[in-house]
């Protein structure tokens, strides 16, 4: 039964055909390419269900796969690991593959009303990009080495940094564009090291398996394998120092704080690409990368308290800034990054299940609303600004159902998917600092606060953009959108609606029916992998390791965790009902007043990382260049002045008149032969 | 047999001639004989030392440095030649041109 996993590789190889065709005939092409996406990406859809339906169905060694594909640096007796690409299925990452493609092949077809009804030129580069992405984020996904990984975890940073600049002509596109590509490259920089050192330490860089690194690293610390460490440092220490390495390229792609600040820039590029890229899938690379190497981390309780307080600081530092954003793509911007940062909380909070299922129903729910924001903006004429808008609930009844669909699950009202998974995230979190990690009580805390203001903002999005009465003239008239923007909206909407049923786990706490389909899915992998939830629960367990206990809070608190997240969603939403729901919306957040203008700058994190650039690392450099310029310079200027000053005296024994030198020839000899009968004893 | 030594101080004294004609005259012809002279004063000294040595190794190094100095000769008196040509003169002082 290995015939489909035979087929992985073409997962990722069909969008890359599909760039290559939309690169070079795509101008000849009837959608410019579009058509060739869609076929590419469908295809990859119908490959990936094959696999993930395989993994579900088959038992033991067969649920999964892992080969190398192609090795192009052999490794020898001086250099003992081999560097190589290859194929790792198991349930994460089939699953993984399926979200990919089916975000994908959806925004695809969006893209035909976004781009190609309304006119864009240039759209073959579109296209390309779009393939260009979906091939290296899918091989991301399938990756079995962290090197393989990074490769990939680089060409989607490109992918991202070509399409946010589609619109080049436009001042803010290319600048957002490079802005991303700088913070992201910040954080890939720490990641490349942390490669590097996990290369240096295991030798290898497998994810699953007995070879791999990180069960290399648990059988080191239980003190049967010996590795390398480096700067003098323990076992455990030095995994952890590797581990936040690595996690530096995680904050940088996933926009956790503090780099976070290009994510809402990136707005700047074409929505069905904020959709695809800045929502679901890439941003999500971070995020899948700490899950795909959970093993390691669950080694080093440092390490997850460092993520857990990264993500639920993130969580609550980016909802508040979506509170106060005028536009609507920079609220699902910061609601993103805040979705992230919940993530990273429950990875961090010993919640693999719960970070997996939360990452599931965001890339859904969260491409629904982009995709929905898209088709607002096409109505719109490209405007905006949520306070033109106003009304558009029955003008586009298809859009707002759906995207009302997107809210309640972001904003986590039951019984839509964000509940769930929200849900879980904090209630992993919460039980696990209950038990033996207090300090992830304080990420819990900031994580539950959050949930408020996500509803705040979430609804106050919603009643400000179709709510009330037309605030301006393309308000009361919408542009309509065609089959291509609703049929993708539809598919989402009931996806966001009911994916929650896939891990019901309070309801089966209460009831014991056996419905935690995604737990139970994300542990078919094969045992030899090592990479199936409950060993990663016994690592977590294991007080030599990560020492996570659960708390048993039973019944009780599950249902006070279950009502304390709804009810703080449904007061912010409930607010924002009071506030916004009304014909005449006016801006309450004015009443904020100081603050509303700290909210609207951010934080003045922008101007903080300008201040970085030009206050420190300039004059760091100016002097750096006047060192090299005066003292280095200054050596080396300094021995060829001796030089030419004391060849221009010398030169003047020169005199060109042959007797002299005949003469000097003969003194030298005479001082030769004096010199040699002194030194010699000749007289 | 004439002693050795006697071969030396003839030699030296050739030499000595040689290079007295090279610091004080000022002649191209005389340099080029001054040169001569001080190539047989070596060429002496072989001799003098195979003779005493009774190797003949010595004697075929003269015959060496004799073919030499013809060669010597020749592309010296074709610098002459030139050095006349563009200078008028063969004095050797006069042309200081081949310097810094």
């Amino acid at each position: 039964m290995t015939g489909i996993y035979d087929l992985v590789p073409a997962i990722a190889l069909l969008p890359l055909v599909s760039f290559v065709v939309a690169l070079f005939a795509g101008k000849y092409l009837p959608k410019k390419g579009a058509l060739a996406g869609i076929a590419a990406t469908g295809g990859s859809l119908v490959l990936s269900l094959l696999v993930a339906l395989t993994v579900a169905t088959s038992d033991g060694a067969n649920a999964g796969y892992n080969e190398t594909l192609y090795t192009f640096l052999e490794g020898s007796s001086s250099a003992p690991f081999s560097l190589e690409l290859g194929v790792l299925v198991d349930p994460l990452s089939a699953l993984m593959l399926v979200i990919v493609s089916l975000i994908s092949f959806l925004v695809h077809v969006f893209s035909l009303g976004y781009m190609n009804d309304e006119g864009e030129t240039g759209l073959p580069r579109y296209y390309a990009g779009l393939g260009l992405f979906s091939f290296s984020m899918l091989a991301f996904v399938f990756a079995s080495n962290i090197l393989m990984a990074f490769m990939f975890f680089e060409l989607v940073g490109l992918c991202s940094y070509l399409l946010i600049g589609f619109w080049f002509r436009e001042a803010g596109p290319p600048s957002a564009a490079k802005k991303a590509f700088l913070v992201t490259r910040f954080g890939d920089y720490f990641f490349l090291v942390g490669v590097v050192a996990i290369f240096a330490t295991f030798g290898t860089g497998a994810f699953a398996g007995s070879e791999s690194f990180p069960h290399l690293a648990e059988q080191a610390l239980h003190g049967e394998h010996a590795v390398n460490t480096f700067l003098g440092l323990g076992e455990q220490a030095w995994f952890t120092v590797i581990g936040l390495l690595v996690l530096g390229g995680v904050m940088g792609k996933s926009a956790q704080f503090p780099l976070h600040t290009w994510l809402p820039d990136a707005m700047e590029g074409p929505t069905p690409v904020s959709a695809l890229i800045h929502a679901a899938t890439m941003v999500a690379a971070g995020v899948f990368l700490v899950a795909r190497m959970y093993g390691f981390y669950a080694l080093s309780p440092t390490a997850l308290g460092v993520i857990a307080f990264v993500g639920g600081f993130t969580a609550l530092f980016a909802a508040t800034m979506g509170v106060v954003k005028q536009e609507l793509k920079q609220v699902l911007a910061y609601s993103t990054i805040s979705q992230y940062g919940y993530m990273m909380l429950a990875l961090g909070g010993g919640g693999y299940v719960a970070a997996v299922f939360h990452l599931t129903t965001h890339a859904v729910f969260k491409a629904l609303l982009f995709l929905g924001a898209g088709s607002v903006i096409i109505a719109m004429h490209h405007n905006e600004n949520m306070w033109d808008m106003g009304g558009l609930k029955d003008r586009m009844p298809v859009t707002y159902w759906t995207f009302l669909a997107g809210s309640l699950a972001l904003a986590g009202i039951f019984p839509f998917a964000g509940f769930w998974s929200k849900d879980e995230v904090l209630y992993e979190t919460l039980i696990h600092g209950l038990g033996e990690s207090p300090l992830l009580l304080g990420g819990y805390t900031m994580g539950l606060l959050a949930v408020a203001f996500t509803g705040f903002y979430t609804f106050r999005m919603v009643f400000l953009t179709f709510h009330g009465k037309p605030r301006t003239e393309v308000a009361e008239d919408p542009e309509p959108v065609r089959w291509n923007v609703k049929g993708p909206l539809v598919v989402l909407g009931v996806l966001a609606t009911t994916l929650g049923a896939i891990n019901m786990v309070p309801i089966k706490k209460l009831t014991g029916a056996d419905i935690d389909y995604l737990h139970q899915f994300l542990d078919y992998g094969p045992e030899a992998f090592l990479t199936n939830v409950h060993h990663y629960g016994e690592l977590l367990e294991n007080p030599e390791f990560a020492g996570y206990g659960a708390a048993d809070i039973g019944t009780t608190g599950l249902l006070v965790s279950a009502a304390l997240s709804l009810g703080l969603a449904l007061a912010g939403a409930g607010l924002a009902y009071r506030l916004y729901n009304v014909p005449e919306p006016v801006e309450h957040t004015d009443r904020l007043g100081r603050l509303k203008t700290l909210l609207m700058h951010n934080y003045y994190q922008d101007e903080f990382q300008v201040w970085l650039a030009t206050g420190l690392t300039v004059p760091v450099a100016k002097a750096a260049d006047t060192f090299d310029q005066s003292i280095i310079d200054g050596v080396v200027d300094g021995i060829s002045t001796v030089s030419r000053f004391a060849g221009r005296g010398v030169r003047r024994i020169q005199t060109g008149v042959v007797r002299n030198y005949a003469a000097l020839l003969t003194l030298g000899l005479v001082l030769l032969v004096a010199f040699f009968g002194v030194t010699g004893g000749w007289f | 047999m004439i002693e050795t030594q006697w071969y030396l101080l003839l030699s030296a004294a050739v030499f000595s001639i040689g290079l007295f004609g090279i610091l004080v005259r000022e002649s191209a012809l005389i340099y080029l004989m001054s040169v001569e002279l001080m190539l047989n004063a070596a060429n002496i000294n072989f001799v003098a030392f195979s003779l005493q040595h009774g190797n003949l190794t010595g004697q075929v190094f003269a015959l060496f440095g004799m073919a030499l100095a013809a060669a010597e000769v020749a592309i010296g008196l074709g610098i002459i030649l030139v050095l006349y040509r563009n200078f008028e003169t063969i004095d050797v002082t006069v042309p200081t041109t081949m310097r810094w």
